[in-house]
């Protein structure tokens, strides 16, 4: 922790090492929110990039290492609903959903590669709340805050996600263990 | 917890960008920061110039034109403040001549008065002596 601190008072100082340091510490957070909630890994890579040069430009707010982690999963959030609205993405089926996000290695079951499709078919909220709480681990409470968004709306998109996504892993795969 | 929500995690776990993410954070960065430092040197020259474009010379503008029209009233208010003390005091002193011309009016007539009584007493005193006399 204190080297955490540390490591943000030299960024906001100037120190660019200590920024690369930052951004290497976050990469992979901010990458997989992106990845998970745009399907594409160009596009997750560029609102990645985009989410750390906002960052860097607003170093002077932030206050500690948690409230970066907090900055960081909101501003990555917001760039993801923006980007979606801008592109006007649109939830496809999951036939036409794409392969998984990453590159499937040894360790990825079947069920890992049919979830991660089916995700990428939730509409754009309910897809980035399932991703927060699941990649995340964060609970309803924090995700309702990180997003701007009530709790109750927050637990309702979630419940309902889960239902979808039994039922099309179950559909999908013919067994689900619960 | 249960079996599907490890499953869910397992799936959603984070992953790593490409190996030069960082490197390529960090080109952006310096190019920004490239992009930043003229843009802070001509500064000063910048704000300037920005001070005499629409939006701030408006406001110079306005500034100007409201120091203009205090100046200006000012100066109408004091040229006929003492233009109305100028006609007070010819008043004054027309009013002033006309009280000297009264009191002389009225002093000549005083002098006629004492004038004629004068010349009363002295025709009686004549007359009087013409009587002693034949007597």
């Amino acid at each position: 922790m204190q080297r955490a601190d540390d490591t943000l008072s030299r960024a906001k100082d100037g120190d660019q090492t200590a920024f690369a340091d930052l951004v290497r510490e976050h990469q992979a957070m901010v990458f997989s929110l992106s990845h998970y909630f745009s399907r594409d890994r160009a596009t997750a890579e560029d609102l990645a990039q985009e989410v750390f040069i906002h960052l860097y430009q607003n170093l002077g707010s932030i206050e500690s290492p948690a409230h970066l982690k907090f900055w960081l999963r909101r501003v990555t959030s917001h760039r993801c609903i923006d980007h979606a609205r801008k592109h006007r993405m649109k939830t496809v089926s999951v036939d036409d959903a794409p392969e998984p996000v990453a590159a499937p290695c040894f360790q990825d079951t079947l069920m890992t590669e049919a979830l991660r499709r089916i995700v990428a078919t939730l509409p754009e909220k309910p897809r980035l709340v399932v991703t927060l709480r699941y990649q995340e681990d964060l609970d309803p409470a924090e995700i309702a805050e990180l997003l701007d968004m009530p709790l109750n709306t927050v637990k309702s998109h979630l419940r309902r996600s889960l239902v979808i996504l039994r039922e099309k892993v179950t559909r999908s795969l013919g067994v689900i263990k619960v | 917890m249960n079996n599907f929500d490890d499953e869910l995690k397992l799936a959603l776990r984070r992953e790593d960008p490409s190996p030069d993410f960082t490197d390529r954070v960090m080109a952006r960065v310096a190019e920004l920061q490239k992009r930043e430092k003229p843009r802070e040197e001509a500064g000063w020259l910048r704000r300037l110039a920005e001070f005499f474009q629409p939006p701030q010379m408006r406001w110079a503008m306005a500034g100007a034109m409201a120091i203009l029209l205090v100046v200006a009233g000012f100066g109408v208010h004091h040229r006929r403040e003492s233009e109305r003390r100028r006609l007070a005091e010819i008043a004054e002193g027309e009013r002033a001549k006309e009280q000297v011309m009264l009191a002389m009016r009225i002093a000549s007539a005083k002098l006629n008065v004492a004038q004629k009584k004068v010349k009363e007493a002295a025709g009686q005193e004549d007359r009087g002596l013409k009587t002693e006399y034949r007597r």
